[in-house]
Formats: C-alpha cells, sequence, structure tokens
C-alpha cells in the first residue's frame, strides 16, 4: 500500500513538473539548443557589445527597425523592463536592424529614451540570427545557447511576459 | 443674404425641442445605417475562415515612394521600386496547427494565366545592377512577405508581395500545406478581385 501511494506522489509530482515546464506564456517558443550565432556591435555611444563576453547570463537579444508597427508599440515594455533588471543577472542586447543613427535617435527619443541601442548598420547580424520576422526576441541561456524565441511583440512588463523574464534574473 | 433668410424662416418654424428632436433622429440613423458601411468598407479587402485571416493593403506608387524615401533610399532605388505593384498581406494562424506560407505555392492568375510574382532574387539583381548598399537591401528585404515561413499557431506575418503592375483586377489561390511536417490535409483558398492600387480605381 506505502509503495503505492509513494508511486502515486511521484507520478503526481512529475505530471505536475512536466505541466510547469511546458507552460510558456502565449506566443514564446522553445528553440532546439543551439548555439547563437556571433553578436559583436556597437551601441549608439560607440561602446562594443560581445554575446560571448556575457556566458553565465540569460541574455534578451532583440531586434527591431523604427518603420515596424509591432516595434513601436513593444519597445516602451523592453525600456521598463530593462528599467527593472537593470542590475539582474538578466542582460540586454537591443539590435536596431539597419536604420541610420538620425532615424534611431528621433524614433527613441520620443518612446523609449532609456535605450542605448546596438547599431546593425547593414543588417548583416540580423540576418545572420534569421529572425521570423520585426520584431523578434530571442533568450540565450548561460552556456550560449538560444532556447527562446518570441513571435512578434509582447507586453515584457506585464503578467505571464513579467514571470517568465523573471526565472531569468 | 439667403442664409439669414433661411435661418429666420427654419427658426419661425420649428423650436429648439424639434431641432434637438431632429439633429437625434440624423444621429440614430447615421448609427444605424452608416456604421454598417464604414464596417462594410473595411471588411471588403479581409477573408477569414476557422484557421486564417488575411488582410490585403493595395499600396500607391506614392505611398511606397513616400515609405523609402522617409528610410533615406536613394532615388534610383525608389524609382525601381516604384514600377512595381505591391500589395501588403497581413496573414494570420488562427488554427490549431502549424501552417506554411510559401509564397511559390501562391497562384497570382487572370483569365487562365499566371502572373509571374517579383521574388526576392528579382529584387536582389535590381540592387546588385545599381550597386545598393547593403542597409537599404535589407531594409527593404524585412519588408517584404517571407518567401518560406511556418506559421505557429496564434502568429502573425505581414509584409508587401510584388508584382508587375497589372490593369485589371486578379484572382490569387493560397495554398497552406499543414502540420511541422507538411503532412496534414492542404488548404486552399482562392480569392478574387486582388488589384494594383495605381492601375485600377477601386
Amino acid at each position: 500500500m506505502k509503495n503505492i501511494i509513494l508511486s502515486l506522489l511521484i507520478l503526481l509530482f512529475s505530471a505536475n513538473t512536466f505541466v510547469f515546464a511546458e507552460t510558456l506564456p502565449k506566443g514564446i517558443i522553445r528553440i532546439d539548443a543551439r548555439d547563437a550565432p556571433a553578436l559583436k556591435l556597437n551601441d549608439m555611444d560607440g561602446n562594443s557589445f560581445d554575446l560571448s563576453k556575457l556566458k553565465g547570463h540569460w541574455v534578451f537579444v532583440h531586434f527591431w527597425a523604427s518603420w515596424c508597427g509591432p516595434c513601436r508599440k513593444e519597445m516602451p515594455t523592453i525600456q521598463a523592463t530593462l528599467r527593472e533588471y537593470k542590475d539582474s543577472r538578466l542582460k540586454f542586447a537591443i539590435i536596431n536592424t539597419a536604420e541610420t543613427e538620425d532615424a534611431v535617435f528621433s524614433f527613441l527619443g520620443s518612446i523609449a529614451s532609456d535605450i542605448v541601442p546596438l547599431m546593425d548598420s547593414d543588417g548583416l547580424v540580423t540576418e545572420r540570427w534569421q529572425p521570423r520576422g520585426l520584431p523578434s526576441t530571442f533568450l540565450v541561456d548561460p552556456k550560449g545557447q538560444l532556447r527562446y524565441q518570441a513571435l512578434g511583440g509582447r507586453t515584457w512588463n506585464k503578467g505571464a511576459y513579467k514571470k517568465f523574464l523573471n526565472q531569468f534574473k | 443674404m439667403t442664409i439669414s433668410l433661411f435661418k429666420k424662416r427654419f427658426l419661425n418654424h420649428y423650436s429648439t425641442t424639434d431641432i434637438v428632436l431632429l439633429f437625434l433622429a440624423l444621429l440614430v440613423l447615421l448609427l444605424l445605417f452608416g456604421s454598417p458601411l464604414i464596417a462594410e468598407e473595411k471588411k471588403k479587402n479581409v477573408y477569414q475562415d476557422e484557421d486564417i485571416y488575411l488582410r490585403f493593403i493595395y499600396r500607391s506608387a506614392e505611398q511606397v515612394a513616400a515609405f523609402y524615401e522617409g528610410r533615406e533610399f536613394p532615388k534610383p532605388a525608389i524609382e525601381r521600386a516604384v514600377q512595381s505593384c505591391y500589395v501588403t498581406l497581413i496573414f494570420k494562424n488562427k488554427s490549431d496547427d502549424v501552417l506554411w506560407l510559401e509564397l511559390d505555392n501562391w497562384l497570382f492568375h487572370k483569365n487562365g494565366k499566371t502572373i509571374p510574382r517579383y521574388k526576392q532574387s528579382y529584387w536582389n539583381k535590381q540592387w546588385d545592377e545599381m550597386k545598393l548598399k547593403q542597409a537599404y537591401r535589407s531594409t527593404f528585404g524585412w519588408t517584404l512577405f517571407p518567401e518560406v515561413r511556418d506559421a505557429r499557431p496564434g502568429e502573425s506575418v505581414s509584409g508587401n508581395i510584388t508584382l508587375p503592375m497589372q490593369m485589371h483586377p486578379f484572382s490569387l489561390t493560397l495554398y497552406f500545406a499543414r502540420g511541422e511536417n507538411k503532412k496534414g490535409k492542404m488548404k486552399t483558398v482562392k480569392l478574387n478581385d486582388i488589384y494594383c492600387k495605381d492601375a485600377v480605381q477601386k
């Protein structure tokens, strides 16, 4: 009898773990772990960024352009998230795809002035990452492997998305 | 003079209450009959069923030029770009399965003849010829509807489909393979009255 109860408890526990492990917020998909493409860019202030130096941290890698409607909508939620996780272990790489500094400056100035984006001036880094469209977000694990991808824009500072990010800080 | 005469006669015949009531009646009529007309107009370029939502936005050359001018594209590139017909497509996968978007399997046609689409490779050739900078190529590429993509349940995909300019409306038959491995039942949708904004006045 003891054994049956124990087995049932184990079964119940594993079922719950499975359910929790598989529950992701809407529009977030798991990627079969593979090495993230190289990501070495300068930000708008001229500081260099190299993803490979962030091993040991989860990294939120986001691609956007000012002409894309969903990007405009999502950007304030990214700014709020950046503020919240400023001193956490979750790091951010916010990459503008193929735009000029003037275009980026005038866009962010009015929408999310805290963000200093990495400038993929010729768009080649974005192409190497093969996002499903713009905007696009990847989560890179501490080993430098792609683990999750967001389909389109998400409200990162709210509800299920905030909870999802909390596990990486 | 005429207006004040009208005001005088009108106000002499009707009280303020009558005018307010008349105004309210007109408002009710507008709400009853006006909004379905407006909604119908909005729905005109939309197709949806239990699996998919499709919205077509027809772009004029002026709109296309304004967009790329705003992105500081060189003049020759804009001149080349606006010679085509632009249909912006917004797609949403409403089904519970993966649907495949493969533009090569979508047929634009008129009177039994296929209208060849301008693919990404066509644009690459154009940009090669004019030695267009990589940044502009990249931006232009991202504004195009992807050539091949899987669309996950709930996912939206949008972008421009480019064609040679057509003077008359045409048809589009879309085929969607279904399932991760494309082994599900193929979905087919046939739509008429697709058009190029500059060439056809709708």
